[in-house]
């Protein structure tokens, strides 16, 4: 095997993701490099986020109206297009619809070269990053000045942005130190940021008063009225749009909205999703050009201003018609889905990002103004859905990048891949989901986890054997570092059948306190439960049946989990179907539907509304939406129903484990909101329970045991190891994680046992008087 | 509006604004005690007063004859400026900004370019969210027509590392509530 290339040290070498070669060898300079100062810097944002958005009492009712404001904006571009032209005309300035980037900067440099500009100060823009526009205006003699400072550090570095609102973030104070003595060849200490910052100041401050024109990006654009909104912290965006006789503003089309009156929701939410501040320094409201009068190095002049409004479509309108990635326009870039993420916070946009776009978001922009082929870091986004209910539009950000998926699986599906899909389809020939072994793999764990448990306990003695990993590694990508979790025999199924075989399932009494069962449900024997991690639901049913719930099991049945993560969305449709109509009748029997694996539960409450797409699907899945619940939910709803206390049915100070507890929440869970019960239920109890502040543990259902990524997802993890470590400092804690990858994840770390909410609880279950088995629940 | 209200919003304006890193003091509406405030906090330096939009053009009169004053408009006299005293046609008590109107006067430059912005803000312009401003009932639809900025806190940057206030814009900035 030849040995593989040296990691580029250049991001630049590294920005354009069109093979997947450039990004592992990203991803390698990322965690080399860049992961501390990226890490601190988005988790910073991060919870920033989480208290500004926590003090808008209205923040559910702004995003619903942002997001309905953009969703009619964006079916009436050609409308809103055709106003703003007049109304931008109306007010004296120059519109124009740049049909592509060589339009766009050729129109910019040939009104800078009519002016006789010499040189430009810009605020930062994405869209002028996205069409190129500095070397266009470099290349026709114009100098340009980036001042926003981060864009300023990049253009003395020459690197692409990695992040959306801060693009130089992944320079830490100390390399920033050290770029500018080396390219200023300055003996100032520049030691730190107040020093920078004052250098960069001067520096700039002298491009500024000698600019002869000034190039900002715009927020929103009002159509009624040409009014545009300029967000920034330095003032250097109000610099560019003030000083200068002549102002050029560039955006995308996606950014106009019908009215001025329209921006209101949209400040609080941008500067809360982004920076979390309540507003950033300065939110200009401007409608161009300015009448102040131009106050001029060269006194004797007076020229008047002249304003004009560069709109690009560069893919845009396409992305409109695309059935799915059109959402992606809705997007304002406050960055909230890159600073929630995990795997953003440990490489940042150098590694999960193209040239210009990054984070979760970011694969669909680059796939819409540049190509599909550039959007393959959308590999890093594990679906974990934490950025889903952070974004201020409500954008899906996981499910486009399924969709991505698809569409690269289809490209990148070799001959083999393609027999292997038609048979791994079902039967189906429908060619939608083909894709490479890999995804494959990953994607039918249904299959392999039927025919492993059949095969066991000869497939976990396989699976244990170097050769058979080194293969599989080989052949599927499945990294032999990590442990598999075996087999089950018998299956969630198999022993709920079989009661005698498994003793966890002999009766327990209920307690005489309990009232005569008002609760009916059905265990949802899904299949990494079912095959693979049993003892939760043995447990979860031990639990339940000593309150006097009336619960069953149902049979399992994939519900599209595994193939949805790696792209393959038809065959996620057709098990999600299968799945809601089998859960229908349990529903029609009045019984309620509990889940063990919360990324199951989100797909009830989440994604099935994607995967259910007609009339009768979306029924499915608000029936199924309403009747699904978290384990320990359910649980702790119960009980605070029929009035149960926790502390006297499981007291902690009775545990043989002991009191202390480190509980890990599911990436997931937390998302559709069910994490919370599991932390009250089990402080009601009387347990001492630190939790973890990460968002994902890094495993990411399959997504960790990928060869190519396990670097980066035990990266990530480090941060939920440190946790734990910090939480016992004064003494050892039992772990408890509801997510059966982030069990993988918690062991793999720090070598421990993890246990599932119900089995600590079920160690607290009182054994039964009698082994008389109670009649078994009939099956639905 | 009724006068707790208008005292709670004026509250909440100096919280949040406080907590955005200005510096807030209520004073009386005269041109001698505005002028007073003003020599009082502000640096000695250069001094700019950008014609007032809201208030009576006589409330700066004072102001005008503090020493360091200057009538000179050009780009380096202006970039010289430690001082910049403006009004502010509105405050948002929820997020502690003060918009000022860019477009009137040199108010935009004196705002921008001086190190320290000095903004005389009358009380009763104070709304609850920024999101006010576009609403046509509220301070005659102002918002809706003028060119403006919101401004909290002094201009501020985490690009160098640490956050560090004071960048291009003013490294300071004082509210006058009056």
């Amino acid at each position: 095997m030849p040995a593989p290339a040296p990691a580029p040290e250049s991001p630049r070498a590294v920005a354009n993701k069109s093979s997947k070669r450039t990004l592992l060898a990203a991803i390698k300079m990322a965690l080399r490099i860049e992961s501390s100062a990226v890490r601190h810097n988005t988790q910073t944002f991060n919870r920033n986020r989480y208290s500004a958005t926590g003090a808008l009492s209205d923040y559910d009712r702004l995003k619903d109206r942002a997001r309905a404001i953009k969703e009619r904006a964006i079916a009436n571009i050609p409308e809103l297009l055709a106003t703003l032209e007049a109304s931008v005309t109306q007010n004296g300035g120059h519109f124009f619809l740049a049909k592509d980037a060589a339009e766009a900067t050729r129109y910019i440099a040939d009104v800078c070269s009519r002016a006789g500009v010499r040189l430009v100060v810009k605020g930062k823009s994405m869209t002028s990053e996205e069409v190129g526009l500095n070397r266009v205006l470099q290349a026709r003699g114009i100098e340009v000045a980036e001042t926003d400072l981060a864009e300023f550090i990049l253009q003395v570095a020459d690197e692409q942005p990695s992040h959306i609102i801060a693009p130089a973030i992944h320079y830490s104070r100390e390399r920033i130190t050290a770029l500018f003595k080396s390219r200023f060849k300055t003996d100032l200490p520049l030691d730190s940021g107040e020093e920078l910052t004052r250098f960069a100041r001067e520096h700039l401050r002298q491009k500024f008063l000698a600019a002869d024109a000034g190039i900002s990006g715009a927020n929103l654009i009002a159509a009624d009225s040409g009014s545009i909104v300029l967000v920034e912290s330095e003032g250097n965006i109000r610099m560019t749009s003030l000083l200068p006789p002549l102002h050029i503003a560039i955006a995308g089309v996606e950014k106009v909205l019908p009215s001025r009156a329209d921006f209101a929701p949209f400040l609080e939410l941008l500067a809360a999703s982004g920076t979390g501040q309540k507003l950033s320094s300065y939110t200009s409201i401007i409608t161009p050009p300015l009448h102040a009068v131009p106050v001029l190095t060269n006194s004797d002049a007076a020229p008047r201003r002249e304003f004009h409004l560069v709109l690009v479509d560069n893919g845009r309108m396409t992305m409109r018609q695309d059935p799915v990635l059109h959402e992606a326009l809705y997007c304002i870039r406050c960055s909230a889905c890159l600073n929630s993420c995990a795997n953003f916070q440990t490489v940042g946009g150098h590694a999960f990002g193209g040239e210009t776009y990054s984070g979760g978001i970011g694969g669909s922009w680059e796939a819409g103004t540049r190509s599909l082929d550039a959007a393959r870091f959308n590999e890093l986004c594990t679906g974990c859905s934490r950025c889903v209910s952070q974004c201020p539009v409500r954008i899906d950000v996981p499910f486009l990048n399924s969709t991505l998926r698809q569409r690269l699986n289809r490209r990148d599906a070799g001959k083999i891949a393609q027999l292997f899909s038609t048979v791994l389809a079902d039967g189906s020939r429908d060619p939608v989901d083909a894709a490479p072994l890999q995804k494959l793999f990953f994607g039918r764990y249904d299959l392999f986890g039927k025919w492993g448990s059949l095969l066991a306990p000869l497939s976990n003695w396989l699976n244990a054997i170097p050769l058979t990993r080194s293969l599989m590694e080989k052949f599927v990508g499945l990294d032999r570092r990590r442990e598999l979790p075996p087999f089950a025999k018998p299956t969630l199924v198999e022993a709920w059948r079989q009661p005698p075989a498994s003793p966890a399932l002999a009766a327990v009494e209920p307690p005489s306190t309990a009232v005569q069962p008002a609760a009916r449900a059905v265990l949802f024997a899904d299949i990494f439960t079912n095959y693979g991690s049993p003892s939760r639901g043995l447990a979860t049913l031990k639990v339940f049946q000593s309150l006097g719930i009336d619960v069953v099991v149902s049979e399992t049945c994939a519900d599209g989990r595994a193939p949805l993560s790696q792209g393959l969305i038809a065959i996620a449709a057709e098990q999600a179907r299968r799945t809601a109509e089998l859960l229908r009748r349990y529903i029609k029997d009045d019984r309620d539907i509990v889940v063990i694996e919360p990324s199951v539960l989100a797909m009830f409450h989440l994604d099935y509304r994607r995967l259910l797409a007609d009339a009768e699907g979306q029924l499915l899945f608000q029936i199924l939406r309403d009747h699904s619940f978290d384990a320990m939910e359910y649980l702790w709803s119960f009980m605070q129903g029929v009035g149960l206390n926790p502390a006297m049915l499981f007291p902690a100070s009775r545990h043989p484990l002991g009191t202390r507890l480190f509980y890990h929440s599911h990436c997931q869970q937390k998302t559709v909101g069910s994490a919370l019960a599991t932390e009250a239920l089990l402080r009601a109890a009387g347990f001492d329970v630190a939790t973890s502040r990460v968002e994902c543990c890094g495993m990411a259902g399959s997504f960790g045991y990928k060869k190519e990524y396990y670097d980066l997802s035990m990266a990530v993890g480090q941060d939920l190891f440190q946790q734990v470590a910090e939480a016992e400092a004064d003494g050892p804690r039992v772990l408890v994680a509801t997510g059966t990858s982030c069990h993988e994840q918690l062991a793999a770390g720090l070598k421990r046992n993890v246990l599932y909410p119900t089995e600590l609880l079920a160690a607290l279950v009182p054994k039964p008087e009698s082994q008389n088995r109670k009649p078994a629940a009939s099956h639905a | 509006m009724p006068q707790s209200a208008s005292m709670s919003l004026v509250d909440a304006f100096e919280k949040s604004a406080t907590a955005a890193a200005a510096t807030v003091e209520r004073v009386a509406r005269d041109p001698e005690q505005i002028a007073a405030a003003v020599a009082r906090i502000a640096p000695a330096g250069p001094l700019a007063v950008a014609e007032p939009l809201y208030l009576p053009t006589k409330l700066f009169d004072a102001c005008r004859h503090l020493a360091g004053a200057f009538d000179a408009r050009s780009r380096k006299a202006m970039d010289d400026c430690a001082v910049g005293v403006t009004d502010a046609f509105a405050g948002v008590a929820h997020s502690g900004s003060i918009c000022v109107c860019i477009d009137h006067d040199y108010a935009g430059y004196v705002s921008l370019l001086s190190r320290f912005h000095v903004a005389v803000l009358p009380a009763e312009n104070i709304v609850e969210r920024p999101g006010d401003l576009f609403r046509l009932d509220c301070l005659n639809g102002d918002g809706l027509r003028r060119n403006f900025v919101f401004i909290t806190g002094p201009s501020a940057t985490a690009d160098m590392g640490p956050l560090v206030r004071g960048v291009h814009g003013p490294h300071r900035l004082h509210v006058i509530v009056v």
